[in-house]
């Protein structure tokens, strides 16, 4: 059978690759039915959810104009142009440092969050001190102009991972920000410690 | 487990539900039927995540529950009734391009997938629409490379019968 060679069996392929609209109210069907499973037990033998979510041991020195000289540099050499624009415009004093900090002591700092997407129309943080959750309104960006998107938002002292969320469905790491290990079922997450005040 | 790790898992509803759904919309032919089935999928995941044994091939493993369930609500769907349910929301949302048209032959494309045998339906949707390879394939569906091969030969040779039929008239 000529498999490749078939006009009517490659538009058929075509018109059924196409998307499939779900329920707008899916994702939280699903969501209720989970929550009436047990929850799964962090310290099972052998369960992989622990190994998923268990915070890692990755040890990130707070960013300097070195280290984001450093990752441009990388970057441009791998012809990663597009995340390298990212990093340069995410160091611009105009939209701060990837995270910064209040002088005031606190369990949680204010970290500020910045991406460059001209594209996009809706940029959120999510991670593991948000629960994930896009739609967390305290982890919004905010457009800062030239497609610089930022937020400050409250983040607990210690390690975490973190991802942008663009548009509500495209998942990026920072590129500014060291990657974290992840096995998270191949999404891309990035690492930052959150340093309480000395 | 943590209740981050429960909204945690929203994320990976998120990231796979729309490409299975094609399928179980594609394999079941209603918009009904396929989330249930995708439902099902994602909560069985969610109960039996302890059993994934190489999170790193999560999709894989998510699919292989989803490849189950349509079985098993084709069947239960196959004893009540063995319909096409024509989800109109799905072909306008298709037909941006010369609606009528498109509609119509999406329309035919829905009616000869249904009648096809669901074995068939299944090897040919992963072949051509999921882009699988052979070996994939079986991983998948526990069947051998060569039976899959002539479930997707058959299913092939009807719908190209079916389609040609539709074109010509």
């Amino acid at each position: 059978m000529p498999e490749h060679d078939d006009e009517i069996i490659e538009q058929v392929a075509d018109e059924l690759r196409g998307p499939v609209p779900l329920s707008a109210s899916f994702d939280a069907r699903v969501m209720r039915a989970v929550r009436r499973f047990p929850r799964h037990s962090r310290h099972s033998r052998g369960a992989v959810w622990s190994r998923l979510t268990a915070p890692r041991a990755i040890v990130v020195r707070p960013l300097s104009a070195g280290l984001l000289a450093a990752c441009v540099l990388a970057l441009a050499g791998l012809g990663l142009v597009q995340a390298a624009k990212m990093v340069r415009a995410a160091a611009k004093p105009a939209v701060g440092g990837v995270f910064a900090r209040t002088a005031k002591p606190a369990a949680t700092q204010r970290v500020q969050f910045v991406l460059v997407a001209p594209d996009a129309k809706k940029v959120a943080v999510v991670g593991d001190f948000n629960g994930w959750d896009a739609s967390h309104a305290a982890y919004q960006a905010k457009h800062r102009g030239g497609g610089v998107w930022s937020v400050t938002a409250p983040v607990p002292v210690g390690h975490h991972r973190y991802s942008f969320v663009v548009d509500d469905t495209v998942w990026m790491a920072d590129p500014t920000a060291p990657r974290a290990s992840d096995n998270d079922f191949g999404l891309p997450n990035s690492a930052i410690v959150v340093e309480a005040d000395k | 487990m943590l209740s981050g790790d429960v909204e945690a898992f929203a994320v990976l509803v998120a990231r796979y539900r729309d490409r299975y759904a094609r399928y179980a919309y594609h394999m079941l032919g209603n918009r009904e039927d396929a989330e249930e089935a995708l439902q099902d999928a994602f909560t069985r995941a969610y109960r039996s995540l302890a059993r994934c044994e190489d999170p790193d091939r999560f999709a894989a493993w998510l699919f292989r529950i989803l490849i189950n369930r349509c079985r098993t609500t084709g069947a239960r769907r196959g004893r009540r009734a063995r319909t096409f349910v024509v989800d109109e929301g799905a072909v306008l949302a298709a037909a941006e391009e010369h609606p009528a048209e498109r509609a119509a032959w999406r329309e035919e494309i829905g009616r000869a997938l249904a009648q096809l045998r669901p074995d068939q339906r299944e090897a040919f949707l992963m072949k051509y629409v999921e882009e699988m390879g052979y070996d994939e394939m079986s991983r998948s569906t526990g069947v051998g490379v060569s039976a899959l091969k002539m479930r997707v030969m058959r299913a092939c040779e009807r719908l190209r019968g079916m389609l040609t039929e539709v074109q010509n008239a």
